[in-house]
């Protein structure tokens, strides 16, 4: 073989070619790991979107148990309930009560024997 | 020039860097200068502006009892661009919010992008529908969130609270007044839509969260409301009235503890309410007050130092000609002080109290206790009552007014003029709004007592009252109205009803009792009017009709508020009763 046949090959840059086939690789797994993680993202956003919607069903939900129990603990439906003897207020009965001193009457001394009068009486 | 291969590189290369140059620029145009256009035009294709509703503030008592409150609901709507197949939407839909399916399938086969299919649909409805529609895997119709506004108290209160117009503002009562506290400000959001109608998270864009609205609170305790009204429901049964009244005033800080009407109606159901049962008539009804009035000439005659404690005022023996009229007592009386005036009631000796004031001063009395003006109450619809101005009165008026005649009133008015002597002079602002707050409860406005005028000095008021201790009093108009183991003080009213043809109607009154406990240091003054009672016309007397009820109140009242008696306990209501010394005659020739 001649000097000058020998000349005319054209070597293989192994070190260039690493480097070539490096960056484009890196360039590859970049692009792909952008769209893994978009995907990603989508994916999160949509189980973040379903959330957010029990959330507000589960609140929703709540509220109108809240209204359901305003309404049935209400004034009204209180009194309801004992006009149809459903529940029944009873005074408390003098024998009932515990008393730190002996009972008086309001014919003994003329007072009434509210709430505030036997809390404030000796 | 030589056609050599470096030349036809060269002209290709330009070539090609021309083209692309021409491609770049336009580029750059489409990027830059018309960024906004089409970023606009993208936008509308995608974005769509989702509005956030506000929760309408709630409405507590005093004690904060809840007694205004929101049931979340859902509004039904359909895009019918999303829609394939309406027949099969229709035939989950319907059922569900009981609609007919023939009507929805033709409704959603519009291609309309907002079709509402329905409103208030319950919210465990609207999770059915959901999972039925996401089991069918049916798309294009979605469950926008809503409320409905609930009284669970029902009618009571019904007038004061009022009630929601369709579109969720305030047209009544506290609704109205307190609007811009109650209702927020409802927040947007920007989002970006996929072919499938679907919300795409991630593109979310600019957000303004909602302010909900404000908590109201009121002055009224339900305790005493509810009291206030089964009597008035009785009252109301038994007798039969036109309307029935009764307010409940701290007169010390002009706060509305209670205020019933009758007829009422409920604010949950205000459909099938008639317009006479929405008044809320303590404020936008008048009435001759009748004797109740009698306290403004006393006071009115004592301040100006006209009459003195001790003078006497002779009654002509019941019947008095002044101005070409005969004004009759119910009673022939002779001498008496203001004090025995007022205990007895007496038309004549009123009448002559206010002759010896004049017709200014008296007048300047009469406006000074807040009547011929609004309250400024914070409830909407307020009228001012009517009292002529001096210029219009004849020589009769002055007479007629100091028996509680010729003028006209709102039973708020009447109540508030008798907190004037039970505040010892002082009238108050009425205030049905204690204060307005946050969810967490803390006090964003306040509102303070506020009092409008020194009417009286302490002196007068203390004397007058002291009159209307008397009224209660053995010989009295108005001993049904006693309560058991304290001081009660106050005035009856029996007023004839002003027809609506002329004159007085015959046969009807308008009665009332007016009054508070206890006498010495008064924590609630009380109103019960009542309008045309229908029992017989010997009977309708405020001493006899409202009287008795005021006493009621006024007892169970007071075991409410646990006020210490200040009397020792008596066996009841002595029958012996003097109960047509109040009434007011019609002037006679």
């Amino acid at each position: 073989m001649s000097t000058n046949r020998r000349k005319q090959v054209n070597p293989v840059h192994l070190k260039t070619f690493v480097r070539c086939l490096l960056a484009v690789l890196l360039l590859a797994s970049a692009g792909l790991f952008f769209v893994f993680i978009k995907n990603q993202q989508f994916a999160l956003a949509e189980e973040i979107r379903q959330v957010e919607r029990r959330i507000a069903g589960v609140r929703a939900q709540n509220d109108a148990l809240l209204a359901r129990v305003t309404e049935l603990s209400s004034r009204r439906a209180l009194q309801q309930k004992i006009a149809e003897g459903f529940i029944v207020m009873k005074p408390i009965q003098d024998n009932v009560i515990a008393r730190l001193s002996p009972p008086a009457t309001a014919a003994a001394d003329g007072i009434l024997r509210t709430a505030f009068v036997e809390r404030a009486r000796p | 020039m030589r056609w050599t291969a470096r030349t036809r590189t060269g002209i290709v290369c330009g070539a090609v860097a021309v083209v692309f140059t021409v491609f770049s620029a336009r580029l750059v145009h489409l990027q830059v200068a018309k960024h906004d256009e089409y970023a606009r035009l993208a936008a509308e294709k995608h974005t769509m502006r989702v509005v956030m509703h506000a929760r309408r503030g709630l409405i507590f008592d005093r004690n904060g009892e809840l007694l205004a409150s929101n049931l979340p609901v859902r509004k039904v709507v359909a895009d019918g661009s999303h829609i394939k197949n309406p027949r099969a939407v229709a035939r989950i839909v319907a059922p569900i919010m009981e609609l007919d399916e023939d009507e929805v399938a033709r409704k959603l086969s519009s291609d309309r992008k907002y079709i509402v299919l329905g409103r208030q649909l319950p919210e465990d409805k609207g999770v059915e529908l959901r999972n039925a529609l996401d089991k069918a895997n049916l798309r294009g119709v979605e469950l926008e969130p809503d409320a409905v506004r609930i009284y669970p108290n029902g009618q009571m209160l019904g007038h004061v609270l009022g009630f929601l117009d369709h579109e969720g503002a305030g047209i009544q009562g506290i609704e109205l007044t307190m609007e811009k506290s109650l209702c927020g400000s409802d927040g947007h959001r920007f989002i970006e839509r996929d072919r499938t109608g679907r919300e795409i998270m991630l593109y979310r864009g600019q957000e303004e969260p909602a302010e909900h609205g404000l908590n109201v609170r009121l002055t009224i305790d339900m305790g005493l409301q509810a009291i206030l009204e089964e009597e008035l429901d009785l009252a109301f049964h038994d007798l039969k009235p036109e309307m029935a009244v009764g307010i409940l005033v701290d007169p010390s800080t002009g706060e509305i503890l209670a205020m019933a009407n009758r007829p009422c109606f409920d604010p949950n159901n205000k459909g099938v309410g008639k317009p006479e049962e929405m008044k809320n008539r303590a404020i936008i009804d008048m009435v001759e007050p009748g004797s109740t009035f009698k306290i403004v000439v006393a006071s009115g005659a004592l301040n100006e130092g006209k009459v003195k404690e001790n003078t006497g005022i002779f009654c002509e023996n019941g019947a008095f000609a002044y101005g070409g009229k005969v004004l009759h007592d119910h009673h022939p009386y002779g001498t008496m002080t203001t004090h025995e005036i007022l205990v007895k009631s007496s038309n004549i000796g009123s009448a002559k109290m206010a002759l010896m004031m004049g017709d200014t001063k008296y007048h300047e009395y009469v406006r000074r206790f807040g009547f011929g003006e609004k309250s400024g109450i914070e409830l909407p619809g307020e009228i001012g009552g009517m009292v002529n101005p001096v210029r219009r009165w004849d020589k009769l008026t002055i007479t007629r007014m100091a028996m509680g005649q010729s003028v006209s009133v709102t039973p708020l008015q009447m109540t508030m003029g008798m907190s004037v002597i039970a505040n010892r002079g002082k009238l108050m602002l009425p205030q049905v709004v204690r204060s307005v707050e946050d969810s967490d409860g803390a006090v964003i406005v306040a509102k303070p007592p506020k009092v409008v005028r020194e009417v009286i000095p302490r002196k007068v008021a203390d004397y007058v009252s002291d009159a209307l201790g008397g009224v209660v009093g053995e010989g009295g108009t108005a001993q049904l109205a006693k309560v058991a183991g304290f001081t009660v003080a106050g005035k009856t009213g029996t007023a004839q009803k002003i027809s609506p043809k002329g004159g007085y109607a015959p046969g009807k009154y308008v009665v009332s009792f007016v009054g508070y406990l206890p006498e010495e240091d008064p924590r609630f003054v009380c109103l019960v009017m009542i309008d045309d009672p229908k029992i017989a016309s010997s009977l309708a007397y405020g001493g006899l009709v409202a009287a008795p009820i005021f006493s009621r109140v006024g007892e169970r009242a007071a075991r409410h508020l646990d006020l210490v008696p200040t009397l020792r306990a008596q066996p009841s209501i002595p029958l012996a009763l003097n109960p047509g010394a109040n009434r007011k005659s019609a002037a006679t020739p």
